[in-house]
C-alpha cells in the first residue's frame, strides 16, 4: 500500500511534467493543425539557459531559493518564448496554406537542427548542476517503506496546478483567449473580423514555449541533469500525452499528460520495466480505438 | 615520386627531418562525434591527435608522418559502414574504433576485405567472436568484466540483497548478464533482474522498486550519465545504494553530474594507466594541455603508439606483415604491455574493483 | 488559403538596414544564451564562460546575410518576372514541359545508375554510398504508395523495414534458407503485419493515425530490443549469409563443394564484385519496386488510392470500401519496405535494434514528402539529396547533422510542395497537352 503511494506520487510528478510540454503540443496542433516535433527541444533549449542561469547565480553566491528559482523561471521563459517565436517565424510560417505535411518535414528538420546546434555551442556532456532543492516530507512511515514526498516534487505538481489554472482562464476569459480560439475555428474568417492572426499564432508558439520554459526549470531542479537529447524521448511522450487526451484540448493535455506518467510509473513498479513505453503505445491504441479522437477530444465532424 | 625519395633520402643522410617529403601515411578513429555518446568520441579524438603530434614529432613511422583520420559514426551501424568505405577510400593502414560493439560488428566486416588493421575498444565479445583475422581488442571483454565486478560483489556483499540493472544496450546488457552469472555461480543470487531505457531522466519507479524489495547493491551494466541519476534519485528518496557498474564508471561526468553519492560507485576498469609510471609524462602533458586523460583518452593514445610499435618491428606497413607481428610480440604502450591471443583479445586483460572518492577514483580494497 | 499579391513596392535602402537590423536584434537575443554564455566543467562543478565575441561576428553574419539574401531574392524575382513576360507559354504548356523533363531527368538518372558501378569499379564508397541511396528510393517508393498515393500519414514506416530485416535474418542465420527463398516470405510477412496494424486503426484520422503508426514502430523496436532469445536483443544478429550470384558465393576461398564467383568467370578474387553485384541487385529491386507501383498506379485499385486522398467522403458515397482501399495501400507499402528490409539485412550483414528507431522513419517521410507527394521521380532526388548531405557534411565534421536539419527546413521553405510537385492524378478526363483534342470532341 505504501509502496503504491510512493509509485503514484512519483507518477503525479512525470505526469505534470508531460502535461506541461503537451500542452504546447496541443496549443499549436489546435491552431495551424500541425504536429510541431521541434517542441521537445524547445523544452531542452530552456533547460540549458536553466543551467547557465542557475550556474550564474551560484556564482554570484545568491542562497536565497524563492529569488533564483523566480530569476531562472523569468530569464528561461523570456529566451525560450523567442526561441518559440523565431521557430514559428522561420520554419513554419512560409509553409502556412501549403501541404498539411510540409510543415511536419520542417519541424522534424528544426529539431535536428536544433539539437545540434545546442550540441555545437554548448557541448555534448551533460551538464549537472548541484541540488537547488533537497529533502521532503516523509508521509507515511511504515516499517516496510517509507512514503516521501520530496519539495521538488510537490514544487512541480504545484507549479503545474497553478499554471493550468491560469491558463484555462486566460483561453476562456480574457480577450487573446477569445483571438485564440476563433482562429483556431476558423483563420480566414478571424482575419475578416480584425483579429490579427499572424500574432495570435505567434503569440500561441510563445506560449507554449514558455510553458515548455517552466518544464525545463522543474526538469533542471528535479533531476539536477540536463543533455541535448533530453528533448527527444520527453517530446515524443508529451506528444503522445497530448494525442491520448485529445489533441486540441487544453484539459486533455494535462489529463493525458497524468495518465501517461502513472501508466510509466506502476507499469514499472508491478510489471516489465523494459516493457513500458510497449504498455504507453498499447493502451494510446486501444483507446483511440474505442474513441478515435482521444479521451477529451470532440468529435470531428466531417463536412462536404 | 623517385626524385622525391632520393631527396628525402639525402635529407636523411644529412641527419635532417625525414619523411617530409614522402606521402603521409593514413590512419583512423572512428567512434561516436556527434549524437548521444558525443563525448566517448571526444575523449578517442583528443587522446589520437596528441599520439599523432607526438609520434610526428619523433619523426613519423618507417619515416613517415602519420595523418589522422577522424570518422562520425553517431553509433550507428549503417552510418558505421558507410564510415568504414570512406576510410577504404582514404587508404588507411590502420584503424582505431569503432566506440560501440554494435558499430564495430559491421564495420569490421569492411575492413577484413580491405585488409585494414583494426584496434577496438568495444568489449563485446561478438567483436572477436566472429574470428576476422584483422580485429584485435586492446581492452578486456565484457565477460571477463562481468566475472570479476560478479565476484566482487559476491565476496563483499555477501548478505545484502543485491539487484541487476541494464540499459538494454549491446554493451549494458551484455555486462549485466556476466555479473548475474558470476554472483550466482559464487552463491549469491540477485533479487531483482530490470531493465531500463537509456536516455529517460526518470528513474523514480525503479527506485521504487528497488527499496521495496530491500536492495542495498546495484550491480549496473550501462553507461555513466543513467547511473548519475539514479544515484541522485535514490539520494532523493532516501534510499542508500551501492553501484557496481563497468568501464564507462570511469568518466569524471559520473561525480559531477551525481554529487557526493558518486562515492557509492565501484566499477571496474583496466589496471589505471594514470598510475602506470611509464605514462606518466603523457598524463603530464595531457593535463598541461587541459584534457583530463581519463577514460579513453589514453586508450586511443596506445591505440597509435601500438600502431607505430608494431609497423616499426614489422618495417612494413604492408597488412600481412602488421597482422603476424601484431601477433607475435608484445607491445610497450601507455595503458601497459600489450600481446594478443589468438582471437585478437588481450592476452591478459586484467580488470581491477575501483572505487570513487571525492571526485577520484583509486582500487578499492 | 489564396492570397492576391498586388505589385508589391520595392524596399528602400533604409527599409532594408531596419530589416537587417531588425534581424540581427532577434539573432543576438537567440545568440545570448547559447552562442554568448556557455557552462564548462571546471573541477567537477560548472562555471559560465562567456563568448562575446564569438557572438558578435554571429549577429554580423545574421545583418550581412539577411542583406545578401535579400538582395539575392530581388534578383531572382526580376528575373522570373521578366522570363514570364517574354515567354507566352500556358500554364498547361508549362507543366506539360516540366513533365517531360522530369521524364528526361528519369531516363538520364536511370542511365547513370546503370553505368556508375563501371566507372567506380574500385572506389567501395561510391559504390556504397550508391547502394544506400537505393534503398532510401525503394523505401520512400514503398512509404508514397501509403502517404504519397493513399494520403495516410505513417510515422511508424520502419517497422515493416524491420520487420524483413529481422525475417531474413531469422529464417536464415536459424534455418538456413537463402535470401531468394527468404525475399517473398519476409515480403508477406511484412504485409501481414502491415494487415494487422491496419485493420483496427484505420478508421482513426489524419494525425490520430500518425501517432498510432508511430507507437506501433517504437511496440517493434521495443520488443526487438528485449525479446532477446528470439531477435538477440540488443545485441542483434550478425553474420547474416550474403545473397549469392545463382549460387556463386563471393568469397575468398570457395565453400565446400560449392564454387565462388570470381573461380567460376575466372576472376581474381576482389571483394568489390560483391559490391557491385549487391548494387545491382538493389537497382534491379528497385526498378522492380517502381514498375510494379507504376502499374498500380493505373490499376482500379491505384485510382482509388488517389480518389480517397483527395476526398474520403466523396469516395464513401460512391460505396467504395474504404477500409479495404486503405489496408491494400498498408499492405503493400509494408510489402515493399520489407523487401528493403531484406536487401538491408543482407548487405550489412549484421542488423541490431539501433538501424530502426523513429528518426529513420522520419527521414523516409521527410524523402517522400521533400520530393514531392506521389511524384516517383521527387523520391529519388530527395533520396539522393538526403544520404549525399551528411555525406558531403562529413568534411565538416560536427556541423554535419546541423546542416542536414537546416537544410530540411530550407528546402521545404523553398519549395513547400516538394522538389517535383506537381500533384497531378495519374489519369484525368483532358489528358494535358492535349487541350485542342479535347476541345475539338466538345
Amino acid at each position: 500500500m505504501a509502496y503504491a503511494l510512493q509509485q503514484l506520487i512519483n507518477g503525479l510528478t512525470l505526469g505534470a511534467m508531460y502535461g506541461l510540454i503537451a500542452i504546447g503540443y496541443t496549443m499549436v496542433y489546435g491552431i495551424i493543425g500541425m504536429i510541431n516535433f521541434a517542441h521537445g527541444d524547445i523544452f531542452m533549449v530552456s533547460a540549458f539557459i536553466a543551467v547557465t542561469a542557475f550556474t550564474l547565480l551560484a556564482a554570484a553566491d545568491v542562497s536565497s531559493i524563492p529569488l533564483a528559482l523566480t530569476f531562472v523561471l523569468i530569464v528561461s521563459i523570456f529566451f525560450t518564448s523567442a526561441y518559440g517565436w523565431a521557430v514559428e517565424r522561420t520554419a513554419y510560417r512560409p509553409l502556412r496554406g501549403s501541404t498539411r505535411l510540409a510543415p511536419l518535414i520542417s519541424a522534424i528538420g528544426m529539431s535536428i537542427f536544433l539539437q545540434n546546434a545546442v550540441q555545437l555551442t554548448q557541448g555534448a556532456r551533460v551538464k549537472p548542476i548541484p541540488p537547488v532543492i533537497e529533502g521532503g516530507i516523509v508521509l507515511w512511515d511504515t516499517p516496510a517503506f517509507t512514503v516521501q514526498i520530496g519539495w521538488s516534487q510537490l514544487l512541480i505538481i504545484v507549479t503545474t496546478v497553478t499554471l493550468m489554472a491560469a491558463f484555462t482562464w486566460m483561453i476562456t476569459q480574457t480577450p487573446f483567449g477569445r483571438q485564440q480560439r476563433s482562429c483556431e475555428q476558423d483563420r480566414t474568417m478571424a482575419a475578416l473580423l480584425g483579429v490579427n492572426v499572424d500574432r495570435t499564432i505567434s503569440l500561441t508558439f510563445m506560449l507554449g514555449a514558455a510553458l515548455a520554459a517552466v518544464a525545463g526549470v522543474m526538469v533542471t531542479v528535479y533531476y539536477g541533469v540536463v543533455d541535448f537529447f533530453i528533448g527527444f524521448l520527453v517530446g515524443i511522450k508529451a506528444f503522445t500525452a497530448a494525442v491520448l487526451g485529445g489533441i486540441g484540448s487544453l484539459p486533455g493535455a494535462m489529463l493525458g499528460g497524468l495518465l501517461i506518467g502513472l501508466i510509466e510509473s506502476f507499469w514499472a513498479a508491478y510489471l516489465w520495466a523494459e516493457y513500458k513505453d510497449v504498455a504507453t503505445f498499447g493502451i494510446l491504441c486501444l483507446v483511440l480505438m474505442l474513441r478515435p479522437s482521444g479521451l477529451l477530444g470532440r468529435p470531428e465532424v466531417e463536412k462536404v | 615520386m623517385n626524385k622525391k625519395t632520393l631527396l628525402a633520402t639525402a635529407l636523411l643522410a644529412l641527419g635532417g627531418f625525414s619523411g617530409a617529403a614522402l606521402a603521409d601515411l593514413p590512419v583512423a578513429i572512428a567512434g561516436p562525434m556527434t549524437g548521444q555518446y558525443a563525448s566517448a568520441g571526444d575523449q578517442i579524438r583528443k587522446g589520437a591527435e596528441m599520439a599523432i603530434a607526438d609520434i610526428n614529432a619523433r619523426g613519423g613511422v618507417l619515416g613517415q608522418k602519420l595523418k589522422l583520420e577522424i570518422g562520425d559514426d553517431a553509433c550507428d551501424p549503417k552510418q558505421a559502414v558507410s564510415v568504414a568505405n570512406t576510410m577504404v577510400n582514404k587508404g588507411i593502414v590502420f584503424m582505431h574504433g569503432h566506440w560501440c560493439s554494435s558499430s564495430t560488428i559491421p564495420a569490421s566486416e569492411v575492413y577484413v576485405d580491405a585488409d585494414i588493421l583494426v584496434a577496438t575498444v568495444s568489449t563485446n565479445p561478438q567483436v572477436t567472436e566472429r574470428g576476422l583475422p584483422n580485429v584485435f581488442r586492446i581492452m578486456g571483454r565484457d565477460d571477463q568484466q562481468g566475472l570479476v565486478s560478479g565476484g566482487y560483489i559476491a565476496d563483499h556483499f555477501k548478505d545484502k540483497k543485491v539487484a541487476v540493472v541494464d540499459d538494454k544496450s549491446a554493451y549494458g546488457k551484455g555486462l549485466a548478464d556476466e555479473m548475474a552469472k558470476a554472483m550466482t555461480a559464487k552463491g549469491l543470487k540477485p533479487t531483482l533482474r530490470e531493465a531500463v531505457t537509456a536516455g529517460e531522466k526518470d528513474y523514480s519507479g525503479l527506485i521504487g522498486k528497488l527499496k521495496q524489495a530491500g536492495v542495498e547493491v546495484m550491480a549496473y551494466g550501462g553507461y555513466h550519465t543513467e547511473v548519475a541519476l539514479i544515484l541522485r534519485q535514490a539520494q532523493a528518496a532516501g534510499l542508500k545504494l551501492t553501484v557496481m557498474g563497468g568501464d564507462t564508471m570511469t568518466n569524471a561526468e559520473l561525480v559531477t553530474a551525481a554529487g557526493p553519492a558518486a562515492d557509492n560507485v565501484l566499477f571496474t576498469f583496466s589496471p589505471d594507466a594514470r598510475k602506470n609510471p611509464d605514462a606518466a609524462p603523457v598524463v603530464e602533458k595531457f593535463r598541461a594541455a587541459k584534457v583530463e586523460p581519463e577514460g579513453y583518452v589514453l586508450y586511443a593514445y596506445a591505440a597509435m603508439q601500438l600502431f607505430e610499435q608494431v609497423a616499426t618491428a614489422a618495417k612494413s606497413t604492408r597488412y600481412a606483415d602488421l597482422e603476424k607481428t601484431m601477433r607475435a610480440g608484445t607491445f610497450k604502450t601507455v595503458i601497459g604491455d600489450l600481446s594478443f591471443g589468438p582471437k585478437g583479445d588481450l592476452a591478459v586483460p586484467g580488470f581491477v574493483v575501483y572505487r570513487w572518492q571525492g571526485g577520484q577514483y583509486d582500487y578499492a580494497r | 488559403m489564396s492570397t492576391v499579391v498586388f505589385a508589391r513596392h520595392a524596399m528602400t535602402p533604409a527599409e532594408r538596414l531596419r530589416d537587417a537590423g531588425w534581424v540581427a536584434f532577434v539573432g543576438l537575443i537567440l545568440g545570448i544564451p547559447l552562442v554568448g554564455l556557455t557552462t564548462v566543467d571546471v573541477g567537477g562543478r560548472l562555471a559560465v564562460g562567456t563568448r562575446f565575441g564569438l557572438l558578435a561576428a554571429a549577429v554580423a553574419t545574421v545583418f550581412a546575410g539577411r542583406l545578401l539574401l535579400h538582395w539575392a531574392l530581388d534578383q531572382a524575382r526580376n528575373r522570373k518576372l521578366a522570363r514570364a513576360r517574354a515567354s507566352t507559354a500556358t500554364a498547361a504548356d508549362r507543366a506539360h514541359g516540366a513533365q517531360k523533363a522530369v521524364m528526361l531527368l528519369g531516363w538520364v538518372a536511370l542511365g547513370a545508375s546503370v553505368a556508375l558501378p563501371i566507372f567506380y569499379s574500385d572506389n567501395r564508397y561510391v559504390v556504397d554510398t550508391a547502394t544506400t541511396v537505393l534503398i532510401y528510393v525503394m523505401l520512400g517508393w514503398g512509404l508514397n504508395v501509403v502517404v504519397g498515393l493513399a494520403g495516410l500519414l505513417d510515422l511508424g514506416y520502419v517497422a515493416f523495414y524491420a520487420v524483413g530485416a529481422y525475417s531474413y535474418a531469422l529464417l536464415s542465420t536459424q534455418l538456413g534458407w537463402s535470401f531468394w527463398e527468404a525475399l517473398p516470405v519476409s515480403g508477406a510477412l511484412a504485409a501481414g503485419f502491415g494487415i494487422l496494424l491496419g485493420y483496427p486503426i484505420l478508421r482513426l484520422r489524419g494525425d490520430y493515425l500518425a501517432i498510432v503508426t508511430l507507437g506501433f514502430g517504437e511496440i517493434i523496436r521495443v520488443i526487438l530490443v528485449n525479446w532477446t532469445e528470439f531477435s538477440g536483443g540488443p545485441n542483434g544478429i550478425s553474420s547474416i549469409p550474403r545473397p549469392s550470384f545463382f549460387g556463386l558465393e563471393f568469397a575468398r576461398s570457395a565453400p565446400e563443394g560449392g564454387q565462388t564467383f570470381a573461380g567460376f568467370f575466372g576472376l581474381d578474387f576482389s571483394p568489390m564484385h560483391r559490391l557491385i553485384f549487391l548494387y545491382y541487385l538493389i537497382l534491379v529491386l528497385a526498378l522492380l519496386t517502381h514498375a510494379f507501383v507504376s502499374r498500380l498506379r493505373k490499376l482500379p485499385v491505384g485510382r482509388a488510392w488517389e480518389a480517397l486522398r483527395e476526398d474520403e467522403i466523396a469516395c464513401r458515397a460512391m460505396g467504395m470500401n474504404t477500409t479495404n482501399i486503405k489496408l491494400s495501400a498498408f499492405a503493400i507499402g509494408a510489402m515493399l519496405g520489407g523487401f528493403a528490409g531484406v536487401f538491408f539485412a543482407a548487405r550489412q550483414g549484421f542488423i541490431s535494434p539501433e538501424s530502426f528507431t523513429f528518426t529513420e522513419s522520419a527521414i523516409i517521410l521527410a524523402i517522400v514528402v521533400l520530393g514531392g507527394m506521389g511524384s516517383q521521380m521527387g523520391v529519388v532526388l530527395a533520396a539522393t539529396l538526403l544520404v549525399l548531405i551528411p555525406e558531403f557534411g562529413r568534411n565538416f565534421a560536427e556541423y554535419r547533422m546541423l546542416l542536414f536539419g537546416a537544410a530540411m527546413v530550407l528546402i521545404m521553405v523553398w519549395k513547400p510542395g516538394g522538389l517535383l510537385s506537381h500533384r497531378e492524378p495519374t489519369v484525368r478526363l483532358n489528358p494535358l497537352g492535349k487541350p485542342a483534342a479535347a476541345k475539338e470532341a466538345a
